[in-house]
């Protein structure tokens, strides 16, 4: 079976949440807010746990700015914060914050890799690359070198 | 430099103290604690004591308490 990757379509507000929780499994729900501090997108159905979710994801921030405000430093860019039942991760733009409630033991680095990889895609950056079933199995072509892996010369293992 | 173990039993000793090390290490990493991490992801611990610590844990908790309860 060969792997293949697809370029994923346009990243909308809606779809930012939805598409970090496929690229973590450890997100457990996630919520986009604009510049304003609304809900803009939600994982999973939008109901009230995501309004809820997306004010304190809000307050979070307001709270996280609050306490650093005296700081020398550039006004912070990412929360991690490990609790009793699990974690919240957040990442913001000017334009979007982008928040995370993510299992207990969840990779620190690579949750914030992720939100800050869902944001950038958002803000117009390159589209995240997905590994996916092939677009069209019905029309075997000519196969481009990253689906040919397999068929590379495996090395020798011995002592 | 490390002195490199040559017996199985020195082996079978470094891996131990490998896992005993990567379980400290994940059992640190999930004390509660807030990071802040500044755009060029320098991380900074806001002391439990600092302004607005507790409640930025309060948040967090019941962003936790939401999302299992959506779960459920």
């Amino acid at each position: 079976m060969s792997i293949l990757t697809t370029m994923a379509d346009t990243l909308t507000p809606g779809r930012a949440a939805d598409s970090l929780c496929e690229l973590s499994a450890d997100v457990r729900a996630a919520v986009l807010l604009d510049a304003a501090g609304s809900l803009a997108g939600a994982s999973g159905d939008g109901s009230e746990h995501a309004r809820v979710l997306g004010d304190l994801a809000r307050q979070l921030f307001e709270e996280v700015d609050r306490a650093t405000r005296d700081w020398d430093t550039e006004p912070p860019e990412q929360v991690e914060v490990q609790v009793a039942g699990g974690a919240v991760f957040a990442s913001r733009t000017p334009r979007w914050t982008l928040a995370a409630v993510a299992k207990r033991g969840a990779l620190s680095s690579l949750m914030l890799y992720d939100l800050k990889a869902v944001l950038g895609e958002l803000e117009g950056g390159p589209p995240i690359r997905r590994s996916g079933p092939p677009a069209d199995e019905g029309t075997p072509g000519p196969a481009p070198e990253e689906f040919t892996a397999e068929e590379l010369p495996m090395p020798e293992l011995g002592e | 430099m490390k002195e490199k173990r040559k017996g199985p039993i020195s082996r079978a000793a470094g891996l131990a103290e490998g896992v005993a090390s990567t379980m400290r290490r994940m059992q640190r990493e999930r004390e509660p604690r807030v990071l802040v991490y500044d755009p060029a992801g320098y991380a900074r611990l806001v002391q439990p004591e600092a302004r607005g610590q507790e409640r930025i844990m309060e948040i967090a908790e019941q962003m936790v308490a939401r999302a299992g309860e959506r779960e459920s």
